[in-house]
């Protein structure tokens, strides 16, 4: 019986793996466009970044375009993997597999 | 363990989420395209006003021009793009059907002067731009819309200086559109 992944299960971590998910492999999101799709603050952001990173989820990019330094964040293989049986251990919950 | 109305409304975040990103990246590619064409008919316009005799000429290299950049956006676009990937013959075809129903309407059908030339080209681009935007996003119709009423105002308003007017209004409006869609 599959589990819930408590690090992604967090409503904000959700949503940042969802949206990393969504591009292709080895694309990323800026952490301006990141937070705007979230709705989330920076610190807020950040933190939950953090976690993930930690977890080996997502990689985090930093680097200077011009002189403005640019985050970015990209979803690792492992992130995705996760990300994927999170998703269909929620399916399965849906479907009554799982109580 | 979550119940499944929590599961419910996790999948549908994550829907939502995944919908604002396609759409952002949609915005992201579109922009480019806007900002271009928004040059190509700013210096188009721009030429009609300062050498009329030079306009014929002006505006085929505008619609080459465009055409070409869409072109090379999609071809130069990075692969990793969900919607930049390839390049679709089917671009083509939708500019060449395009261009060949405004030339019927503008020299057959009708005999349009440069002004009514100056004013049916761009209403008629910025129509496929609104209808797309029913589909695709609010923001192509606003800028659909935006450009269709400042062009017939300009119209019915403005005199020789129209090309001029069309130059901030197509091409300046097309540029700051674009603009705006990369910040939405």
């Amino acid at each position: 019986m599959a589990e819930l992944d408590d690090i992604i299960h967090q409503p904000l971590r959700l949503k940042i793996m969802a949206a990393l998910n969504a591009l292709p492999v080895s694309a990323g999101l800026e952490f301006s466009r990141l937070k705007k799709l979230t709705g989330a603050t920076d610190g807020n952001l950040g933190a939950h970044i953090e976690t993930l990173a930690k977890a080996g989820y997502v990689s985090v990019d930093k680097a200077f375009v011009g002189k403005k330094p640019q985050t970015t964040v990209t979803a690792t293989a492992a992130g995705r993997g996760a990300f994927a049986r999170h998703v269909a251990t929620l399916q399965e919950i849906i479907a009554g597999k799982q109580v | 363990m979550i119940d499944s109305k929590e599961a419910s409304a996790a999948l549908a975040d994550i829907d939502d989420i995944v919908q604002r990103v396609k759409q952002s990246q949609l915005y992201e590619l579109a922009s480019l395209a806007a900002v271009w064409w928004g040059i190509v008919v700013f210096a188009g316009n721009l030429v009609t006003w300062l050498w009329p005799i030079y306009a014929v000429y002006a505006w085929v290299a505008v619609d080459v021009l465009g055409v070409a950049g869409l072109v090379a956006l999609r071809l130069l676009n990075p692969p990793h793009h969900p919607h930049g990937a390839g390049f679709d013959v089917r671009l083509l075809l939708v500019f060449v059907l395009f261009f060949a129903f405004g030339y019927l309407c503008t020299n057959v059908l009708g005999h349009f002067g440069p002004r009514q030339l100056g004013a049916f080209w761009p209403i008629y681009f910025m129509l496929f731009y609104a209808l797309a935007g029913l589909w695709f996003g609010y923001a192509f119709v606003a800028i659909g819309l935006g450009i269709t009423a400042l062009t017939l105002i300009g119209f019915f308003t403005i005199g020789e200086a129209f090309p001029l007017w069309m130059a901030f209004v197509n091409g300046g409006g097309l540029i700051v559109g674009g603009l705006w869609m990369r910040r939405i």
